[in-house]
């Protein structure tokens, strides 16, 4: 770019001089020479002033704009041999290294996973991990969601531009895992299967909430199953998770996929029922929710819901590991601190 | 929703002590989030007749009263005739009325839960009061603070407030999602009648709650008219006008009833609909007849219809909507006066000139209730019940229950007929079941008796023969469709507590393992083993990091409600939201902040509008990325050159582990690899293309490894020294993880290095494979052997070429080697190379 004013052309191309302005960086814009410019700028007429000052701007937005090309351009980057373990010339001392494994640290909420799906595993449990996005035909309408129903309401969910929905619960699995056991499950195999995965609420985050957080959800069905299974096999896991003796209550609910519904309230196992931080001092835990599944439900996966009976459950992964550790913000999990991380 | 013991109480007996009652409510109707016993507010507050009231003589606003209290206080100070002096500023507080006191050391109830006060004798201006007269307000009765609450009715003074209002009550309140398919449930009555089935205990619905009653007819004063014309979004609407009613504030028993559940009194004929609203479930309104007939020549025509676009209407909240052709509205010839079952407009609003009265006691379609009350942002108790889809069947009963309070409290009379057309008889729904399908869903061993008994005990209509039942819906009820809904409600009645707790039976094949799962969790022992940190980060990222990452939003699923822009898009790829989080930690003082240096890496997901899968939903890709940072002082110290090598050595590391070949290849002449693919081009977006390699299958891409562009850098605030790679998990799965062993030499090994100079063009692996295929073609027999780099030299003066230096570690397995020989075969391999590379050896 040229400028009109001899005195912004001297100092325009003293400035764009590549080697200063790589010397000076961003510094360069209140470089002494615009001090200069702008004590002439005082002494202009007003009919000069307005196109001068309009100049030094053009100048500075000039040098803005080369400030930037350099920082983002590859012009000057070093190709290098991407086939080698190393640089050249790097002493071997200094040649690549993994970190010490003292540092290294496995997400809480994924060792907890692995631990809680060891147990399934062992209880003859298969898993499939929950996806991310879905559509409304699998979140709603197969879990005996009818379209418009209230029952809507307790899941603020997110929704896509294409009217697709990030799932508020691993219950959006149920059809497909239903479907895919079907023809096992004529030859006398049960379907058992938990499904970890994220799940999504639109709501507002602070402590205790986030908007998104990590479920187990559990289906088994066969021949004969009744809800009495439902509450051993769910106290199984729970026993065999905190390693002791447990009392598990269900109390009433309503989902639209199970009749009847649950939740499910554990005795603490912190404090063995006599009260502290983790149950409020309540000596109970409210963990999630259970029931055995809607034969709409099976009838909407081909199953003959005469024949066979099941049940669901689903809880969330945080929510034990905070308690277990004692972990004061849920948002720590996906914060990606370090400090955090390290602790684990 | 809060609902009062006492109030339970008239209706089936509780023979449970509370904590008993609360522990058999939670596992046997639904969870209770508190309960509250609310005497304790009213401890030592009396009714009081007012004997004397004269003025003050300091104060122009403050009357000296006498009272009279029965002598039921005993540490109080009184006059000679036993009356006790309290001063008052209540302008309606005179001689002869009936009044509440609240003594000295008595708290003022409505201060019980916050701030509490408790009271005292204490002078005012110059007279000592002994305590004070009270207010609703004060007496948490409503919210009105313009006078003394008079009693109503003529109760003997020193009869404490507890006694007159039953107020030795406990309010608790149940948590209503278990109700969501239990609209009777959203009653007091139905509450009843569910606490008394889970005592065993038969319940009865007092007599004036049936489906079928007679009519009355009215005196035919206030004619009343009602066109339908969406029947099919209100199936049921009766209605009928009242004449001549007084309004006035509803006897205390209702206010005090109605305030402790959470609802403000308002006036007889309001708190008459809520009553009656939150006894049964039921909404109902009433209209100012006058209004009504006022805006259309005299006529009372109430229509029903549909919404007209833009409409406008003033609901009783005094906001203005406009409304839609979704919305079910109450109007009279061309004007809205109603949001149906939602909320009452303002200009037929019931006020204190109220005389005659229209009362609306209606069935609306649930799904379009629930549409306008979303719509319009409007929750009230009535769009709670109706949401719910209250029965149809109980209208007549309850606007007939409403007639009779209005005539007793307000003095109205009817004054039309009870209009209820369109309305047919519905059929009754039924459902037939064994005592052995019941037994078998849960597990147990009931007799047809007991299930005859538990259903009956709230009033199901129970037709047993032999085993087998006949069950049919009460007309309270909605929810007796299938076998599974009576599975229920016997598993509930009896108490999930009893069922036996036996595991299901299983076979001894062993469970599937999830494959995907088991690969990320050996990723994650792999590299946590080598001192990276696992992170998990958000599946929805801001639009500004795509755009920081060079990534094309238009090709990221968008997020249509999100409560924040940090939740704009459904990522694209791994890599940027871990690189969201180098500048963060470097910033932060972690411990051993002397060494800052780590490797991020998260498995996890990511989509785009592009791909889809078989079910034609966008397909999931699931990658690791991991993300190598030290900053300046750290890099210096500890890692020299370029920082994709240390990205690299952490891939390598990953690699050899798992035992996987991958081909690396620039990936600034390796953009044919991704021609088509439109996700891959994406995720390398962020890396440089001179500094970074494409890692590749046979043809197919599955990663990336590199250093990142210097704007991504910029934007980013990443330090100098940060590299990074994304691979594809399907990648790492079905890998042949098999090691190959070989026995152990017997035979010394020999150590010998080979360093040489070569054309700086020449890549390392290139030359790397010329000498260990030499090596291979012609090492001496039986041996094997190994081959390392020692280091990479390049003169200041001499950037045409580089020396490389490789040690050879090589054994026999039948001998000891000598040096000789093996010197020999590295002088063959530098001679050979020197013909076909021109390299020396150094």
């Amino acid at each position: 770019m040229n400028y009109s004013y001899p005195e912004i052309q001297d100092v325009a191309s003293k400035l764009k001089d590549k080697e200063r302005i790589t010397k000076d960086g961003k510094a360069i814009l209140r470089a002494p020479e615009f001090n200069s410019l702008f004590s002439k700028l005082k002494e202009m007429d007003s009919e000069n002033r307005g196109k001068f000052g309009k100049e030094i701007n053009d100048l500075k937005n000039e040098l803005e704009v080369i400030l930037e090309d350099i920082a983002n351009s590859s012009s000057d980057v070093e190709q290098i041999d991407i086939s080698a373990p190393t640089d050249i010339n790097v002493s071997p001392e200094k040649h690549p290294k993994l970190l010490s494994s003292i540092y290294g640290s496995k997400h809480p909420l994924m060792v907890e996973l692995d631990k809680v799906l060891g147990i399934f595993y062992r209880m003859g449990f298969t898993a499939v991990e929950s996806r991310q996005i879905d559509d409304d035909y699998h979140m709603f309408e197969s879990l005996n969601f009818p379209e418009g129903h209230p029952a809507r309401d307790d899941f603020d969910t997110f929704m896509t531009k294409d009217g697709l929905i990030a799932p508020a619960q691993t219950s959006t699995m149920q059809n497909r895992i239903l479907k895919a056991g079907k023809e096992d499950l004529e030859k006398g195999n049960p379907i058992a299967v938990v499904v970890p995965g994220r799940v999504f609420r639109n709501e507002d985050v602070d402590a205790r909430h986030g908007h998104t957080f990590y479920q187990l959800e559990g289906i088994y069905v066969n021949k004969g199953v009744n809800t009495g299974h439902l509450i051993s096999t769910f106290k199984t896991f729970l026993e065999e998770y905190y390693g002791q003796k447990m009392e598990l209550i269900l109390q009433p609910f309503y989902f639209p996929f199970t009749e009847p519904s649950f939740e499910f309230v554990l005795s603490c196992p912190f404090c063995q029922k006599k009260g502290c931080n983790v149950c409020s001092q309540t000596g109970w835990i409210e963990l999630g929710g259970c029931g055995m599944i809607h034969p709409n439900v099976l009838k909407m996966a081909g199953i003959d819901s005469e024949e066979y009976t099941g049940f669901a459950w689903g809880f969330g992964i945080d929510r034990l590991v905070m308690m277990k550790y004692g972990i004061e913000d849920i948002r720590h999990f996906m914060s990606g601190k370090i400090e955090f991380l390290r602790q684990f | 929703m809060k609902i009062s013991l006492n109030w339970i109480k008239e209706f089936t007996d509780v023979d449970l002590s509370i904590d008993e009652l609360i522990s058999k409510i939670g596992t046997q109707l639904g969870a209770v989030e508190e309960y509250e016993y609310i005497g304790d507010k009213y401890k030592g507050i009396v009714i009081v007749e007012v004997k004397e009231c004269i003025k003050h003589q300091q104060a122009d606003k403050l009357n000296v009263c006498r009272v009279d209290d029965g002598g039921y206080i005993k540490d109080v100070q009184r006059d000679d005739q036993g009356l006790i002096q309290v001063v008052c500023g209540a302008p309606n507080v005179r001689a002869g009325m009936l009044a509440v006191w609240i003594p000295p050391k008595a708290t003022v109830p409505s201060t019980f839960n916050k701030d509490k006060i408790v009271l005292e004798a204490r002078e005012l201006r110059g007279i000592v009061s002994n305590g004070m007269l009270a207010s609703p307000k004060e007496l948490a009765f409503g919210d009105s603070h313009e006078g003394l609450l008079e009693i109503d009715t003529d109760i003997k003074p020193g009869t404490t407030l507890i006694d007159a209002y039953k107020l030795d009550d406990y309010v608790i309140d149940l948590e209503n999602k278990m109700f969501t398919h239990r609209p009777d449930c959203f009653g007091i009555l139905g509450i009843a009648r569910e606490i008394s089935g889970i005592q065993d205990i038969q319940f009865v619905s007092p007599k004036w709650y049936k489906e079928n009653i007679e009519s009355p007819i009215g005196n035919g004063t206030l004619a009343l008219e009602v066109n339908n014309q969406a029947p099919e979004l209100a199936p049921r609407f009766v209605a009928y006008s009242v004449s001549g009613v007084e309004i006035k504030p509803s006897p205390l028993f209702m206010q005090s009833m109605l305030s402790r559940i959470g609802i403000r009194p308002i006036n007889n004929i309001v708190d008459i609909t809520n009553y009656m609203m939150t006894l049964t479930g039921q909404p109902l309104h009433a209209y100012d007849y006058d209004k009504v007939t006022s805006k259309n020549d005299g006529r009372a025509e109430i229509i029903v219809r549909r919404g007209i676009n833009d409409e406008k209407l003033t609901l009783l909240s005094g906001k203005e909507i406009a409304l839609k052709e979704s919305d079910i509205v109450i109007a009279i010839d061309d004007e809205a006066i109603g949001l149906a079952g939602v909320m009452g407009g303002a200009t037929t609003e019931v006020d204190e000139n109220t005389r005659n009265i229209i009362l609306e006691c209606a069935n609306f379609n649930m799904y379009t209730i629930r549409r306008t009350s979303m719509d319009y942002g409007l929750f009230t108790d009535a769009v709670t019940r109706f949401t719910k889809g209250q029965s149809k069947r109980q209208n007549l009963a309850v606007a007939l229950k409403t007639l009779e309070m209005i005539r007793e409290l307000s003095g109205g009379q009817l004054a039309s007929e009870i209009i209820d057309n369109n309305y047919t008889a519905q059929k009754i729904s039924r459902v037939s079941i064994s005592t052995d399908f019941i037994n078998s869903r849960l597990g147990m061993k009931l007799t047809s008796e007991e299930i005859q008994r538990l259903l009956g005990n709230v009033e199901l209509i129970v037709e047993k023969e032999n085993d087998n039942f006949s069950i049919g819906e009460s007309f309270w009820r909605t929810d007796i469709e299938i076998k599974e809904d009576i599975v229920e409600e016997v598993g509930r009645l009896n108490g999930y507590f009893k069922l036996p707790q036996d595991l299901p039976y299983r076979q001894i094949k062993p469970a599937m393992v999830g494959e995907q799962l088991q690969t990320a969790s050996r990723i994650r022992d792999l590299l946590s083993a080598a001192g990276a940190n696992e992170v998990l980060c958000h599946s929805f990222v801001h639009g500004d990091l795509l755009k920081k990452s060079h990534q094309d939003s238009s090709l990221a699923i968008e997020i249509n409600n999100a409560i924040s822009p940090d939740l704009q898009y459904y990522r694209l790829s791994i890599t940027p939201s871990i690189l969201e989080l180098i500048y963060p930690n470097l910033r932060s003082d972690y411990s051993d902040s002397d060494n800052k240096s780590f490797a991020l890496f998260e498995i996890g997901k990511s989509h785009n509008n592009q791909d889809k899968d078989e079910d034609n939903l966008p397909l999931e890709n699931i990658t690791l990325g991991l993300v190598f940072a030290a900053d300046s002082k750290t890099a210096k110290r500890h890692f020299e050159g370029a920082a994709y090598y240390q990205a690299k050595e952490y891939l390598s590391y990953l690699l050899e582990k798992l035992g996987l070949p991958l081909q690396f290849l620039p990936l600034n002449n390796s953009k044919d690899y991704l021609k088509d693919d439109i996700w891959f081009k994406q995720l390398v977006e962020p890396y440089e293309d001179k500094r970074s390699a494409l890692l590749v299958i046979g043809k197919e891409p599955v990663g990336v490894v590199g250093e990142f562009k210097n704007s991504v850098k910029t934007s980013l605030k990443l330090p100098d020294f940060t590299a990074g790679f994304e691979l594809k998990l399907s990648a790492l799965d079905n890998v042949n993880s098999e090691t190959t062993y070989l026995p152990l030499p017997k035979f010394p090994k020999i150590h010998q290095d080979i360093c040489l100079k070569v054309d700086a063009k020449i890549t390392y692996d290139n030359l790397f494979n010329l000498i260990w295929d030499k090596i291979e073609a012609s090492k001496p027999d039986k041996t094997s052997f190994d081959l390392r780099l020692v280091d990479i030299f390049q003169k200041e003066d001499d950037l045409d070429n580089k020396q490389i230096t490789f040690r050879l570690t090589i054994s026999a397995y039948d001998r000891t080697l000598t040096t000789e020989s093996v010197n020999e075969l590295l002088d063959g391999v530098a001679s050979t190379l020197e013909k076909e590379i021109s390299s020396s050896r150094i």
